[in-house]
């Protein structure tokens, strides 16, 4: 048995407070959800938990004696760890030789026993039989993985060290809905056999699926923890967003009848494509669902020129080949990544450079600086970019203000065409809001959107047509009144369209 | 899918274009040159290119804990500077080794520093070594202002030597493989080096630095000790500068306070050579002294192809340049045929 | 936003803030010039801080390129700056021969050839995916092939005498040409960097490749380039250190290297890539110079002189060459 409770913890990055007053509190045997908006202190609490961040104040107390960890290495001799959002694997090396990484079994007291390591490395592996290919070997190496695989590499490298507490990092922000499931059953599993778990996420179907209570942050400090079967969505949210700004979506509406159609794809391949194809009207939101990993990406990048590819695109009635990205944006596409930090910004330049980076050769040369200026600034006051200043850093900025950043750069361009590759992924749900008040601006301006989200919700709350895409094919196109919960998961699983849906799929040969 | 094994066989044997690389070399080298393999010729040849090799082992564990030292030409000249200092003509045996062990403590005590500066003070290594490197020739400079110093003969006759394997001459056919009865030495440093390397290939202390080398904040959430390991690099790389040294002596006979420095860019040339990548957490040493002989032999080749003295330079840079690109320029190419592939045929 | 608040805070964040390096390397190289007057009475007057300007400003215009690579990332270092040096000045010295109507189209070819050279270095980073480090340094093996290939040790030519005029010898009062060169070079870099869609794509490459290329930067073009430009201007830089030296010999730009480096990581540049800036470089080269400048005003042994500069490079890189600790 164990009980960890976390109290008053403070955190200061110079002037910066990232952790105010966090509390906490889990013993064997229970799941306890930590949910908080973007910037709410869930990602320092748990680091400090781990050891990997030092506390400035409060205290750590293990079954009831004050402790604190110098490293993540004693924090995990005390049988607490972590799977890390933010993947803590090394690519060169094996899902063996990760999976072991620090507590390898030895033979002789000085050389790895490797065949005792890939042989706990396949039986870790099997945990998850049936939701990862079978040519997963302790051998491979893990720079051949896909994100979700590494995400369950890191799960199993935490278990391997059978620890007492577990804390889940956002770990099934890249898992798919199997994964997920199967993930859940090992957790209740885990919790019979006495582990204490923190699960971290965004996703409020999941905490109510697998947590016994959730205690929420809020501005970096402790709001309240609830039990989950007296508890309810709504008041959760309330909980995590001060004066309960509530998750009003725009109500979707059909395209205007007769819009110009801005693109059509026919034949769409690439390494992971086999055959899409689908047209894109003016004014548009068409989505893209299906399970993570399915090509979504590929089409978004291959439309944008950003990886080669073969088919037939055709934008306002031209056919195009994009071979760079810079060849788009001519003809008014815009992309907006899903990754931020990695796709999206440049995190130690100025929320000016930042917006300007599309448009630098708009702006002449010497650059007109003062017009970028002007228009930079028109960009962050349509979006109530909170800021100090044009030219504070971006990493000045919470995670939802980020995000506006990434996609006013392209409104500076006034795009035609937006592609959208998961957009909102870890944005809080103050941020969604205004988010999806913009895209029905831009849909009225007669910007044609294409939609990539990983959040079924959010899919059906806005689209009036998705396409649901599976092993590199559109599995399903649902529209109208077939856009559905259950027709969206049913053909995400790649269901045929049969049971999904009654309209038409799109030929794929 | 065979794209993707063919990379992975690259990715798993780094070393596999170099010793594609050494045997052209050698076999070129081969036909100018038929008595190569003589025990004589073949011992003046790696006499000749351990000093580096074992210089260059050093240099490719700091790499691949992903980092880099400059300074290990400038340590060479300190430790050879020490040796000439230390051993005259007239030292005793036991002395001589003590003289050897106190400079290896030297090597080790200025790879200290550079790890403490690197790991500890988290400077950036190509400044922070370049930065120590004056240092140690400056060190170097004072202690032996001059080229000059002798070594004992016995020492210097020691490493020229072969060595005769009696039991050996008896057997069938060992007896006509003339290296095989009379070994040159540096092959028993070389063997001694690779062995030690494939035992500690299989400790934690190497799984360390390959796993700090790749990716250290992964190693270091994981509960490595990085900046231990970062800095054990360093001490490792000032030990093998201080080998590197003894043989360079032995081999010179006698110490120049710069007699290192040139050492330096060469050892980082072979270790690329040997497939290691300079970000770090890759390859191995076998590689890198492949590097070291693939210089050496070129620079063979040169001589015995009688290239002209004002062109020399000329053919050796062009020759390394190209084995340095010869990597990138097959997988160039492979991309190159992947794209139009996908863009000719419909991908599978 | 708690940023917002920060800003109007005390005068002391906001001050250190502004402390950049390259303020930081200039105040001490203020700091190193006064103190070289109390170490040796005489060190300060205005001639030998002319004569320390002058000095510095061979450095400097020499690691111009250097800090352009740099910045790029990705590892970005170019090790053949040094025999691009020698190559420009011994092209300047045997083609210009000692005529002055020769010395503009001269310097036109000078830097076109390094272009070139800096132009293969590229295309070998970009397309072969040689790191830069032995790219760079099997390049400079390359170009000193070339040269002693094509000179055979012999040097023959001459300095034409305006380019001495021009560059050497005091133009403007006691102050000689060369100063108003780097003046003059250094605005332009700060226009470069700063005000040109290529300066602002170049810190872009720098910090994130894949943020750049998706935000319609043509990356590889951007880093040949600026290995290009690199090249351009080491051999501008060798015809400049003609106009000083007068003679040419072997390892003319050899001993520039790693000065060059150093002054661009002394002047703030961080060697990873995504930040820095030719002022910075301006400060560092000054730096550099006054170590060396002081060093040999005490009339020190060579050998002293190597380890005090050892350590002083040290202390000086470990002001704000640091980086990230793993533990925050």
């Amino acid at each position: 048995m164990v009980t960890l409770s976390a109290q008053h913890l403070v955190k200061r990055y110079g002037g910066v407070v990232a952790l105010a007053d966090g509390n906490l509190e889990v013993q064997s045997g229970q799941v306890v959800a930590l949910i908080g908006a973007n910037g709410s202190g869930k990602s320092t609490l748990s680091k400090i938990i781990t050891g990997v961040v030092a506390p400035n104040e409060g205290q750590l107390l293990l079954d009831g004696q004050s402790v604190s960890f110098s490293s993540p290495l004693a924090a995990r001799q005390k049988g607490i760890t972590a799977v890390y959002q933010e993947l803590s694997l090394v690519p060169e090396m094996s899902i063996s030789e990760n999976i072991w990484l620090s507590h390898e079994p030895m033979r002789y007291g000085v050389r790895l026993d490797r065949k005792a390591m890939q042989k706990r490395a396949q039986e870790l592996l099997d945990l998850f039989k049936g939701t990862i290919p079978a040519s997963l070997t302790p051998t491979t190496p893990v720079y051949d993985l896909t994100p979700d695989e590494r995400q369950i590499v890191e799960i199993l490298k935490a278990i391997s060290q059978d620890p007492q507490l577990v804390i889940f990092d956002e770990a099934t922000a890249s898992l798919d809905s199997a994964q997920v499931t199967r993930l859940f059953e090992l957790i209740e599993d885990w919790k019979s056999a006495g582990m204490a778990i923190v699960f971290v996420s965004h996703r409020m179907d999941e905490i109510f699926r697998v947590a016994d209570q959730a205690t929420v942050l809020r501005n970096g400090s402790h709001v309240g923890t609830v039990d989950i079967a007296a508890t309810s969505e709504r008041q959760l949210v309330q909980m995590m967003i001060e004066g309960a700004a509530a998750l009003e979506r725009e109500a979707r509406e059909p395209v205007a009848a007769g819009a110009p159609i801005r693109l059509d794809v026919r034949d769409l391949t690439t390494e992971k494509l086999r055959g899409v194809s689908f047209d894109l009207r003016d004014g548009e939101l068409l989505g893209i669902g299906g399970l993570q990993g399915q090509g979504q990406s590929d089409l978004l990048l291959a439309i944008f020129g950003a990886i080669p590819f073969q088919g037939a695109l055709t934008l306002s009635g031209r056919r195009v080949h994009f071979s760079h990205p810079r060849q788009a944006m001519k003809q008014d596409v815009a992309f907006v990544p899903g990754d931020r930090g990695n796709e999206g910004l440049l995190l130690i330049r100025s929320i000016l450079d930042n917006l300007m980076l599309p448009s630098l050769r708009e702006f002449g040369t010497p650059l007109r600086m003062q017009r970028a200026r002007s228009e930079a600034g028109a960009v962050s006051d349509d979006l109530s970019l909170v800021m100090a200043s044009l030219d504070a850093p971006v990493n000045s900025l919470s995670g939802g203000n980020a995000q506006k950043v990434v996609i006013g750069k392209w409104l500076l361009r006034d795009p035609k065409l937006l592609l959208l590759n998961d957009p909102t992924k870890g944005v809080d749900v103050g941020a969604k809001g205004e988010f999806y008040k913009l895209l029905a601006d831009l849909r009225h301006q007669g910007t044609a959107i294409l939609f990539y989200s990983s959040d079924d919700e959010e899919l059906l709350g806005l689209c009036d047509r998705v396409l649901v895409m599976h092993d590199g094919r559109i599995s399903a196109e649902l529209a109208g009144e077939n856009v559905t919960r259950e027709n969206l998961v049913a053909a995400s699983m790649g269901a045929t369209h049969h049971d999904a849906s009654h309209h038409k799929e799109e030929p794929t040969a | 899918m065979n794209q993707a094994n063919f990379r992975r066989l690259l990715a798993r044997n780094s070393y596999l274009f170099a010793l594609l690389l050494l045997i052209v070399v050698v076999l070129i080298n081969y036909s100018r040159q038929d008595n190569l393999f003589d025990p004589s010729v073949l011992n003046r040849n790696i006499r000749v290119f351990l000093p580096l090799a074992i210089l260059a082992v050093g240099q490719a564990i700091v790499i691949i804990g992903g980092g880099i030292d400059l300074s290990v030409g400038a340590m060479v000249s300190l430790c050879n500077a020490l040796l000439v200092t230390w051993i005259t003509p007239e030292t005793a045996g036991g002395d001589i080794l003590l003289a050897i062990g106190l400079v290896a403590l030297v090597g080790m005590a200025a790879g200290l520093l550079n790890g403490i500066a690197v790991a500890y003070l988290r400077l950036q290594p190509i400044v922070t070594t370049y930065a120590t490197s004056f240092i140690f020739a400056g060190l170097a400079l004072t202690i032996l202002p001059r080229p000059g110093g002798q070594l004992p003969s016995d020492m210097t006759g020691l490493y020229r030597r072969l060595i005769e394997v009696e039991a050996f001459a008896n057997i069938p056919i060992i007896q006509d493989i003339s290296i095989l009865r009379e070994i040159p030495p540096a092959f028993i440093v070389i063997a001694i080096i690779l062995l030690l390397w494939a035992f500690l290939r299989q400790t934690r202390l190497v799984q360390y630095i390959y796993a700090s080398g790749d990716n250290a904040e992964a190693a270091y959430t994981t509960g490595i000790p990085v900046q231990r390991i970062r800095l054990g690099t360093y001490v490792i790389s000032g030990f093998f500068a201080a080998m590197a040294a003894l043989a360079l002596t032995m081999s010179l006979g006698s110490g120049s306070p710069t007699s290192g420095d040139a050492m330096t860019l060469d050892s980082i040339v072979a270790v690329v050579l040997g497939g290691t990548r300079l970000r770090g957490g890759q390859g191995g040493i076998a590689g890198a002294m492949m590097g070291v002989v693939i210089l050496g032999v070129i620079r063979n080749i040169i001589s015995f192809y009688d290239v002209p003295t004002w062109s020399q330079t000329l053919v050796d840079a062009l020759i390394i340049l190209i084995a340095l690109a010869g990597p990138g320029f097959v997988r160039y190419v492979s991309d190159l045929i992947r794209r139009y592939r996908l863009q000719g045929g419909r991908a599978a | 936003m708690t940023t917002a608040k920060a800003k109007r805070g005390s005068f002391v964040p906001n001050f250190t803030s502004r402390l950049t390096p390259p303020l930081i390397a200039l105040i001490l190289a203020i700091v190193l010039f006064l103190l070289g007057g109390v170490i040796s009475p005489g060190f300060v007057n205005a001639n030998q801080a002319i004569n320390i300007v002058r000095l510095a400003a061979f450095l400097g215009i020499i690691a111009a390129g250097q800090t352009l690579v740099i910045i790029s990332g990705g590892e970005g270092i170019d090790l053949s700056v040094a025999s691009v040096v020698t190559l420009g000045a011994i092209l300047t010295f045997r083609l210009t021969d000692g005529q002055d109507a020769l010395i503009l189209p001269v310097l036109g070819l000078v830097m076109l050839v390094g272009a070139g050279i800096g132009l293969v270095n590229g295309l070998g980073i970009v397309f072969l995916r040689i790191p830069p480090l032995v790219m760079t340094l099997a390049m400079a093996g390359v170009v000193q092939g070339v040269i002693l290939q094509v000179t055979r040790g012999e040097l023959e030519g001459e300095t034409p005498d305006l380019m001495r005029t021009l560059i050497a010898q005091p133009l403007i009062g006691p102050i000689p040409g060369v100063i108003f060169l780097w003046i003059g070079l250094g605005i332009a870099m700060w226009l470069l960097l700063e005000r040109t869609p290529y300066g602002k794509m170049l810190f872009a490459v720098g910090i994130n490749r894949t943020t750049a290329m998706l935000s319609g930067v043509r990356v590889p073009l951007v880093v040949v380039l600026t290995y290009a430009m690199s090249g351009m201007l080491a051999a501008f830089g060798g015809f400049v250190l003609l106009g000083f030296t007068d003679i040419v010999f072997l390892n003319l730009g050899g001993r520039y290297l790693f000065p060059s480096i150093a002054a661009v990581v002394v002047g703030g540049t961080l060697l990873s890539g995504g930040k820095g800036s030719y002022w910075g470089t301006m400060s560092g080269a000054l730096v550099l110079q006054l170590i060396n400048s002081l060093l040999q005003a005490q009339g020190l042994p060579e050998a002293t002189q190597s380890i005090i500069l050892g350590v002083v490079l040290l202390v000086l890189i470990s002001i704000y060459g640091r980086q990230r600790a793993f533990r925050l």
